[in-house]
């Protein structure tokens, strides 16, 4: 059981890890990046495939960031005025595209038989405390970016973030470098999604095109915000309850009698999809609302979301 | 080389077909709410089950199994609309057309598990006899398949005329253009909303029966083309009921024709690059400009 | 925002904790007791999920039937079964899930290759046998010190069988048709290869998955005018390139292999789509009762063979365990009593239930499954699996010949 629970806190903070790339691009940056599962995708290859080439793990890590980080700007930039619905569907295609690029390069990628017997660091010497280490250093990992991270957006170019984010044009307008802020908060994200995916990649010790589904980044979406989507606690909270809601469905539905296999496990996914959007039901704002973060340039000023149209919902409720 | 190329523009369009309801259904939907909802995928495969039990269980014919269809989808979509949706919509700020779009994702998975807990992982046919093509100067064309192409465009012929000549769907686009004018002209929104998503979401179930009997109904009919539907309606600009069976109809085309220059196994890649390409050129959605439920 | 409401979201999750380590530590005590659990990680929901159902059930019997026998050393099996949600990470929460609460010997089933692989380091890391139906050549080259037993016959045996079935049956210009997969260009070098040898010719397309028309694929497949098809996909996409081919007037010969031609297929198409197409199926031998018996228990006129190896993979590690020397109930005992009683000079029976009493009576036995001989190499392959060529005719997978 405890080593279960380890392993089960590991894969929490990597999806923290992603979780907080996406505060940083979403919520503090307005920018919709569906396609967070192929940045993970990206960043678990490169290390996978530089570890394997031989290069030391920390020098891996370090490049699947940069290269996640790389082709993130490079994306931002190319769709860089685009609107936020659209910017959804070229991320959530691109993602696409890289998980069709690793199924079929199989001179780089070994295709849908996928990388195996990818090196931990100090397995070796570590034995069965692998994997309280490996927990350990994911965590210590997810402390300092979200150290690093609360920093950034607490500095002046945290508050000019939000204020390209709240509203571009009044940003614009106020002197700020609009684009170079928006391939920041991308990268930044895409960094850390590769980063997670690299961590995942060396913990599990296989990776596969079909790993790198929808599936997580709407999960990731999901943690995201029934956290609060534009705080960091709430992206650790979120994931955490994410994890807790995926592992314990398995306990739960299994309890229900008279059901077959089918059905138990429809029930599972039934319940977790349920019990997300009565989260959101019950508290709109997720775990942590928007607080004590004005962006100085009308972040006060509920108004009409740039990134999002010039239409807000249609408010059927009065 | 005409003809192959004249024989993938065709079969672009018969997959284009596939999904231009839908993708209008997504489109209304956008249009008079605002946001994209996601569980038109879900809606697609309830229209196609509710299809497939009409045909098997009480041998119904096309045109009923239709009916039935986008009646089940556009009850059920006002329905989860209302229990899922709905109370996430009532404090209205900046982020909230994603949120919604987001917890739209968690309804589409609930109903696919609903679905597969009822109906099982396998894959059901119709009962419907399947034609073979007829060959029109060297060119295969589906009958069948033609079909989906008329009915389309004639749902959307048939939308566009009840927005710009009903009183109820010049109150839609009221709506659709400013909420709050709305209700000081005395329009009540929430029937409009329900409006709005009864009919797209029977869209999307009337495209979901002639998917399944042009292939066949699982869980995952739906969700498996969501990412194509979503595509075709964003490329038609998001809120241009035309454009939206326009962009259809192009995502189609531009696939199959991408099989003219890419090894099949990247097909993918030529939409993609489509819908990159048209945005970069206007950035508001190649119909951007055309008339529809907004102007 | 008020600190009330953040408290009662905050006990809510604790909640949710606790009730996930109650539930799961009532079970690791409950293990302290009798039953031996196997573990199963099959694909319930998802793009793979076909089988899912057939499997569970077929599990299930051969839970009961060893169970009926008195278990194994007096201790009732239970078999724990997971989605594996076609995603090799989830499968990987589910497979940590069987081995550290669960404490299972042994798991089976496993289908999609990526899934296999994803779990294996698992399994031979955790010392638990790792019973597979999947096909991909590359899973027992992992170094898995032994753990892992394929009852599929590896993906490029059937892609040579399949081309030699479609010779014999008078094929002269062969096409291959199929999904991105790790052996879809070696089913058409191996395929082609053999066409060639026999005087014909040969050719393929790799296409798309998850597409809802194959118009365009099948236009160019029916430009080399071949009169042999060969289907390598799954049921989704073979479903569509069947009907595809039919709305194109192919009226040649279609051959495709149990994963996608089977009884799941036959009710995804109208009968006159899939009429007369050939599926290869491993198999026991022609005149294994196994089969017969499974499919008779289970209600069915047939039965997919990822079905039957589940089955097989819960006989097969109960009478690894019943043979256990030691007595322990560990996956190195499954791993160890395997072979013995799965092979060899003992007492031939294709009846789990006998099998298990020959077992415990402490002569030597030979089990055959309804999956087939289940004989393995040093490797974990399985050795001398019989096929059973099968043809659609009137929506009904009927029997041609076994060999």
């Amino acid at each position: 059981m405890i080593s279960y629970l380890i392993f089960v806190g590991t894969i929490a903070g990597f999806y923290s890890l992603l979780s907080l790339g996406l505060v940083k691009a979403w919520g503090q940056g307005g920018l919709v990046n569906l396609g967070l599962v192929g940045f993970v995708g990206l960043g678990a290859y490169t290390s996978a495939l530089l570890s394997g080439a031989g290069y030391p793990i920390w020098i891996d890590w370090i490049a699947a960031s940069a290269v996640s980080a790389a082709v993130g700007v490079a994306l931002c930039f190319v769709v860089r005025n685009l609107r936020g619905d659209y910017l959804a569907i070229v991320t959530l295609g691109f993602a696409e595209i890289l998980r069709l690029a690793e199924t079929n390069e199989k001179w780089l990628t070994k295709g849908s038989d996928g990388i195996s017997g990818i090196v931990a660091p100090l397995k070796n010497h570590l034995g069965d405390n692998f994997a309280v280490f490996y927990l350990v250093l994911t965590w210590v990992l997810v402390g300092i970016v979200a150290f690093v991270l609360n920093w950034l957006l607490r500095s002046p170019f945290g508050r000019a973030l939000r204020a390209v984010r709240d509203d571009e044009q009044v940003a614009a307008v106020a002197g700020k470098s609009v684009l170079r802020l928006k391939l920041q908060a991308f990268g930044i994200g895409a960094a850390l999604s590769g980063l997670g995916g690299a961590l995942y990649a060396h913990f599990t010790s296989y990776i596969a095109p079909d790993v790198f589904i929808t599936q997580l980044t709407i999960y990731i979406f999901l943690a995201v915000t029934v956290g609060g989507y534009t705080r960091l606690a709430g992206a650790v909270i979120g994931s955490l309850a994410l994890i807790a809601l995926l592992e314990a469905t398995r306990f739960v539905a299994a309890l229900v009698p008279g059901l077959d296999a089918v059905q138990i496990a429809s029930l599972r996914e039934f319940a977790i999809a349920v019990t997300l959007i009565l989260v959101m039901q019950l508290r709109p704002d997720g775990a942590f609302r928007m607080s004590n973060e004005r962006s100085g340039l009308g972040a006060s000023r509920p108004g009409p979301d740039a990134c999002y149209g010039k239409k807000a919902v249609l408010d059927d409720g009065t | 080389m005409l003809t192959d190329l004249l024989q993938y523009l065709v079969n672009g369009l018969i997959v284009g077909a596939l999904i231009a309801l839908p993708a209008l259904g997504l489109t209304l939907i956008f249009s008079v709410l605002g946001f994209v909802n996601f569980s038109v995928a879900a809606q697609l495969t309830a229209g196609a089950y509710a299809g497939w039990l009409a045909n098997t269980t009480l041998h119904l014919p096309l045109v009923p199994v239709l009916v039935i269809a986008f009646s089940v989808a556009g009850a059920l979509g006002v329905v989860t609309d209302r229990i899922a949706l709905a109370p996430i919509r009532r404090k209205p700020s900046a982020q909230t057309p994603l949120m919604v779009a987001v917890v739209s994702i968690a309804l589409s998975m609930a109903l696919e598990s609903a679905y597969r807990f009822s109906f099982g992982s396998g894959l059901n046919s119709f009962d419907m006899p399947i034609a073979r093509d007829m060959k029109i100067g060297g060119i295969r064309i589906g009958l069948q398949q033609l079909h989906n192409i008329e009915i389309a465009i004639g749902l959307a012929v048939l939308l566009a005329l009840f927005f710009s000549l009903t009183k109820l769907g010049k109150a839609m686009r009221a709506v659709a253009d400013n909420a709050d004018l709305a209700r000081l002209k005395g329009i009540e929104p929430v029937r409009l909303a329900n409006l709005a998503t009864f009919i797209g979401m029977g869209l999307a179930g009337v495209g979901g029966a002639l998917l399944a009997i042009d292939t066949s109904v699982d869980p995952s009919t739906g969700s498996r083309l969501i990412l194509l539907i979503f595509a075709g309606s964003v490329v038609g600009g998001l809120t241009s009921l035309p454009g939206a069976v326009a962009g259809a109809l192009l995502m189609g085309v531009i696939g199959e024709l991408g099989l003219l220059i890419l090894p099949p196994v990247y097909q993918s890649l030529t939409a993609f690059v489509a819908i990159l390409i048209t945005l970069l050129a206007r950035p508001g959605g190649i119909f951007s400009g055309a008339s529809g439920v907004r102007k | 925002m008020s600190n009330l409401d953040r408290r009662t979201f905050l006990q809510a999750g604790l909640g949710v904790g606790g009730l996930m380590l109650s539930s799961s530590l009532s079970r690791s005590w409950a293990q302290q007791g009798d039953p031996i659990k196997i573990g199963l990680i099959i694909p319930l929901t998802g793009a793979t999920s076909q089988f899912g159902a057939t499997m569970g059930q077929a599990a299930k019997i051969a839970e009961a039937e060893i169970n009926g026998a008195g278990g194994v050393r007096g201790r009732p099996v239970q078999i724990v079964i997971e989605d594996d949600q076609s995603n090799p990470e989830a499968a990987v929460r589910a497979a940590h899930k069987l081995i550290d609460v669960d404490k299972v010997v042994s798991i089976g089933g496993s289908y999609a290759s990526a899934v296999t692989s994803a779990i294996a380091p698992l399994c031979w890391e955790g010392k638990t046998a790792l019973l597979t139906s999947s096909g991909a050549d590359s899973i027992t080259k992992l170094p898995h010190q032994g753990y892992i037993f394929r009852t599929s016959p590896t993906v490029t045996l059937q892609g040579t069988s399949v081309g030699k079935y479609a010779v014999e049956l008078g094929g002269k210009r062969m096409f291959f048709l199929g999904p991105q997969t790790p052996f879809a260009q070696s089913y058409i070098d191996i395929t082609s290869a053999i066409f060639k040898a026999a005087g014909g010719s040969g050719g393929g397309l790799i296409y798309e998955d998850k597409k809802s028309s194959y118009r365009s694929e099948v236009d160019q497949a029916l430009k080399e005018s071949p009169d042999v098809i060969v289907l390598g996909g799954y049921v989704p996409d073979t479903s569509v390139v069947l009907k595809d081919l039919y709305r194109a007037g192919y009226t040649g010969k279609k051959l495709g292999f149990s994963f996608g031609i089977n009884d799941a297929l036959t009710k995804a198409v109208p009968a006159e789509v899939s009429e007369g197409a050939y599926s290869l199926i491993p198999s026991a031998a022609e005149n294994s009762e196994a089969y017969k018996r499974l499919i008779g228990k289970m209600g069915r006129p047939s039965l997919d063979s990822y079905s039957c190896q589940v089955y097989d993979h819960v006989v097969l590690t109960s009478l690894a365990l019943a043979r256990a020397s030691s007595g322990e109930a560990n996956g190195t005992a499954v791993r160890d009593n395997l072979r013995a009683i799965s092979a060899g000079e003992g007492k031939r029976t294709d009846d789990a239930v006998e099998a298990l009493k020959t077992v415990i009576s402490g002569a030597q036995v030979n089990y055959d499954g309804p999956s087939g001989p289940l004989e393995f190499a040093d490797n974990g392959d399985v050795k001398g699996v019989f096929f059973r060529y099968e043809q659609v005719q009137a929506g009904k997978l009927t029997l041609r010949k076994v060999g």
